[in-house]
């Protein structure tokens, strides 16, 4: 029996250890797992816990993250919850066996701390991590601050154990910014946390004799077709789980989560379009044009990355004018990914509004209210003109001369 | 006389590896393409025959690769020790052996590869290759006698 | 741990076999007559893990499965991570009480190709022995990555020609000596290492046997012909592997808590190794008089690497 931990009402922690809290109310049986910055602190309070008692599990600290993640997909295939954490070049490491993990449909909960991806190297956040999952059939959700990280965490393990998911769940939060930042969480008790996320009920476990089970068959062209198939379907179908577990959640606490979180929309004329921390930024940036300029300004916030919320997005963004994605990884040649996806949703709205592309905050380089403030005008500028006035992707927060690339063919 | 068909569940060797009549949707495959070998309870399978197993239909019991075959070893249960050679040897789990005795060959799942000829110690073997087409009767009317050893 | 008698053939016989047939393996092959030793020697429960190669693609094509345990194929090079993770989850499980049925006796073994073994799965293979795991890895050593189609790996011993080592007018095959993996697995501490070979089938199940019943990691090397790459007829497999052991290319012996020398097989009749290559269509080229060399250098490295066996086998280091 686990040593009782004891918890504040309201406590100061940063988003490392808010998930790390969330892995021993969970009762999290197998954690394997590699350090990296700036996700380390969660599996190593992991370890913490089993090393004093406050859970009963086992950490165990491999070679490398591809390990992690193979190791992950044994705990998992075993039958008891498994989780763990990386960033990064961990988790370019990981990519290969990202993949398994959910073609084998194993409810495992990864713990992305958002780092940029050499090379040059670097330690801080941007989404290039998360960008890199985001075909590998997991579900990808967002946390903008320490408190959503504990909170998803938690709502993650019962997302991906529900029978009709059975899908491994990424929560990702942002390197440093959110990571590294003690904030206010309140937590749920360890009992209430616990009958929330509920006791796992495997599937297909390769513990249990009566039931031999054979894990990581071939398939050829004759049948890998109809696996991805049906893997996609689950990852699709999982949205009204996704949201059910979060109006479950929200009963409990009176933290309301939606697949996609809108700010100011109500009237809102234009819009950023954001990932993780930078939502909390463009909120502060929108309320203030609001007051300072009467500009209509909103954001739209997307906390479910993958299944991708098309139908959602789009419907938080078809009265806008004018809307700026913005993608917080270098896009390689081409436009945003984030941008291309939200711009696919708005293309089947009749109003179409117009939507630029910002690349920006690479490396963990601060995004400021100001620098929102600047993309709104610009948007407003676009909305004025009925076309968009600027070239259609621009870098954001850079020094040296202007780069940018595309201009519209409308208006 | 020897019986082909003996020690086999019913449905030993009924699929062919590569078939296209057993394709089926993606709403049919299993989830996250993982087999379940047996049906019902396989709890105690170590101590199971094959006979008295329920095999699932993704076991690969229940298929068969007869086809690779150009020449099939034949067994003459006259000339055989019972030294079990051929079993502890066979690639294919293809030597019927059963309470210490060895009673013929699953030819479902042989190859035809001849280790269990060239293991089998007798004089003359008890298993040897024929034609794939080869009838039993015939391929023992044609046994050699024993060798004499060469001094 | 629920042994079976593998006092005479006889004997080990009236075990039920939990490897199918209908697998996919080339006729001849001697990773399966490995692998259904290994899981005939046991009652238990078994988990057992693949990595990529030939076992693995040819015993798990979809739909169908020839193992009648609980099976898990990752990758290339994880399949001692998967099954020790596995482990791990077990004895969690068994203290919270959560297993199905929480007395049933369990052995975690995983199965590798020398490519994943010595070349790719090296670290993920060292970082499970290290950590200790109750588990034994089986390397399923037939010198070349036989599933891509015979490329050299790190197992390839000096002189055989393969498709990225090829013997031609300015070359004799492999230029590099085996990796002695076995040596190196025993410097990991483990409490059993061994190498062993199927045509020594007592030997064999013993050893498993043994690193069955070890707790910890414990590693053993076993060599595969292979029929289709090593070129000789598949019905010769065994006769091959007499060959391997009787000229000392393969010595059986092993290595207890990494300092415990035994051989366990000495050659009555001791072989010249060109009669273990000349078997061989992969050693034909060493049979031209200017490549002569290569093989005088392999029958002295053998020479050398028994007298190395016997001595430590003595000195009990």
């Amino acid at each position: 029996m686990a040593v009782k931990y004891d918890l504040n009402e309201r406590e100061v922690w940063d988003g490392n250890f808010a998930a790390s809290q969330a892995l021993r109310q969970a009762q999290v049986d197998v954690v394997v797992a590699y350090p990296i910055t700036p996700s380390t602190p969660i599996v190593e309070n992991y370890g913490s816990y089993v090393a004093n008692g406050y859970i009963d599990g086992e950490f165990v600290m491999v070679e490398s993250e591809h390990a992690a993640m193979s190791g992950c997909i044994g705990a998992s295939a075993a039958g008891g919850r498994v989780s763990t954490a990386t960033s990064s070049q961990g988790f370019a490491l990981m990519a290969e066996v990202l993949y398994q993990a959910s073609g084998m449909r194993l409810p495992i909960v990864l713990n992305v701390v958002n780092r940029a991806l050499a090379s040059p190297l670097n330690v801080r956040g941007d989404h290039a991590d998360m960008y890199l999952g985001r075909d590998s059939g997991w579900i990808q959700m967002g946390a903008f601050n320490a408190q959503e990280a504990y909170d998803l965490a938690l709502c993650a393990f019962k997302i991906a154990e529900n029978h009709d998911v059975r899908l491994p769940v990424m929560v990702h939060q942002d390197g440093f910014i959110t990571s590294h930042t003690a904030q206010n969480v309140y937590p749920m008790t360890d009992e209430a946390a616990i009958n929330f996320v509920g006791e796992i009920d495997p599937v297909d476990d390769m513990l249990d004799f009566s039931r031999p089970v054979t894990y990581g068959a071939q398939t050829e062209e004759d049948w890998h077709f109809e696996h991805k198939a049906k893997q996609h379907k689950a990852l699709m179908d999982s949205r009204p789980i996704i949201d059910e577990v979060y109006e479950e959640f929200a009963k409990l606490t009176g933290r309301k989560y939606n697949r996609v979180e809108s700010y100011n929309m109500e009237d809102a004329e234009v819009v950023i379009v954001g990932l993780g921390t930078t939502v909390e930024t463009a909120r502060v940036a929108a309320e203030q044009l609001r007051e300072e300029e009467g500009i209509k300004a909103g954001v739209v916030a997307i906390r479910c990355f993958r299944p991708f919320p098309f139908e959602d997005v789009r419907d938080a963004l078809e009265g806008a004018k004018a809307v700026a994605v913005t993608d917080r990884s270098s896009p390689g040649g081409a436009m945003g990914a984030f941008f291309n996806e939200v711009s696919a949703a708005l293309y089947t709205t009749e109003s179409r509004p117009l939507v630029t592309n910002f690349i920006y905050g690479l490396g963990g380089r601060d995004f400021s209210i100001d620098e929102a403030k600047r993309i709104f005008k610009e948007q407003k500028a676009h909305a004025d003109a009925g076309h968009i006035t600027t070239d259609i992707q621009q870098f954001s927060g850079l020094r040296g001369p202007h780069l940018g690339y595309f201009q519209t063919k409308r208006g | 006389m020897q019986d082909l068909k003996l020690k086999a569940n019913e449905n030993r060797g009924l699929h062919q590896l590569e078939s296209g009549k057993d394709l089926y949707g993606w709403d049919e495959v299993t989830q996250g393409s993982v087999l379940p070998s047996f049906e019902g309870d396989a709890s105690k399978i170590a101590h199971l025959k094959a006979e008295e197993r329920d095999y699932s239909n993704y076991n690969s019991y229940t298929a068969t690769v007869a086809s690779w075959r150009v020449k099939k070893p034949v067994f003459n249960i006259d000339v055989c020790i019972d030294c079990q050679n051929c079993w502890v040897w066979c690639p294919d789990s293809s030597i019927l052996s059963r309470d210490k005795q060895m009673l013929g060959i699953d030819y479902d799942h042989c190859k035809g590869c001849e280790v269990c000829v060239e293991v089998c110690p007798t004089n003359p073997k008890s298993l040897l290759m024929f034609g794939e087409n080869e009838d039993l009767e015939t391929a023992l009317s044609q046994w050699p006698e024993k060798k004499k050893k060469e001094k | 741990m629920a042994i079976t008698s593998i006092k005479n053939l006889k004997e080990f016989s009236t075990n039920n076999d939990r490897f199918e047939g209908a697998h996919t393996l080339c006729p001849g092959c001697a990773h399966s007559m490995i692998v259904r030793e290994l899981m005939n020697c046991t009652d238990d429960n078994l988990v057992i893990s693949a990595n990529t190669g030939c076992l693995e693609v040819s015993t798990a094509v979809y739909p169908f499965t020839s193992w009648d345990t609980s099976w898990i194929h990752i990758g290339f090079e994880n399949a001692a991570t998967s099954v020790t993770a596995a482990q791990v989850m077990h004895s969690v499980r068994k203290k919270k009480g959560t297993l199905k049925d929480n007395d049933a006796p369990v052995k975690f073994v995983a199965f590798g190709g020398d490519g994943s073994t010595f070349d790719i799965g090296f670290q993920w293979l060292s970082g499970a022995m290290e950590r200790g795991h109750d588990f034994t890895y089986i390397c399923l050593d037939n010198e070349n990555y036989a599933n891509t189609g015979g490329q050299r790996s790190s197992a390839t011993p000096i002189g055989a020609t393969t498709s990225t080592a090829q013997a031609g007018t300015h070359s004799y095959g492999k230029k590099e000596k085996k990796k002695d993996i076995v040596a190196i697995m025993a410097a990991h501490g483990a409490p059993y290492v061994a190498q062993l070979a199927p045509n020594k089938w007592k030997s064999m199940a013993k050893g498993f046997q043994k690193a069955l019943e070890t707790e910890g990691p414990c590693f053993i090397n076993t060599v595969s012909p292979c029929c289709t790459e090593w070129k000789f007829d598949p019905k010769d497999t065994i006769g091959i592997t007499d060959l391997a052991t009787d000229s000392l290319m393969f010595p059986i012996y092993e290595i207890i808590d990494g300092h415990e020398l035994n051989i366990l097989y000495r050659p009555k009749n001791l072989l010249k190794v060109e009669d273990y290559l000349g078997a061989q269509g992969r050693y034909k080229h060493l049979f031209k008089p200017e490549n002569k060399h290569v093989i005088e250098k392999i029958q002295s490295d053998i020479d050398k690497n028994w007298e190395m066996l016997q001595r430590r086998e003595e000195a009990r280091i």
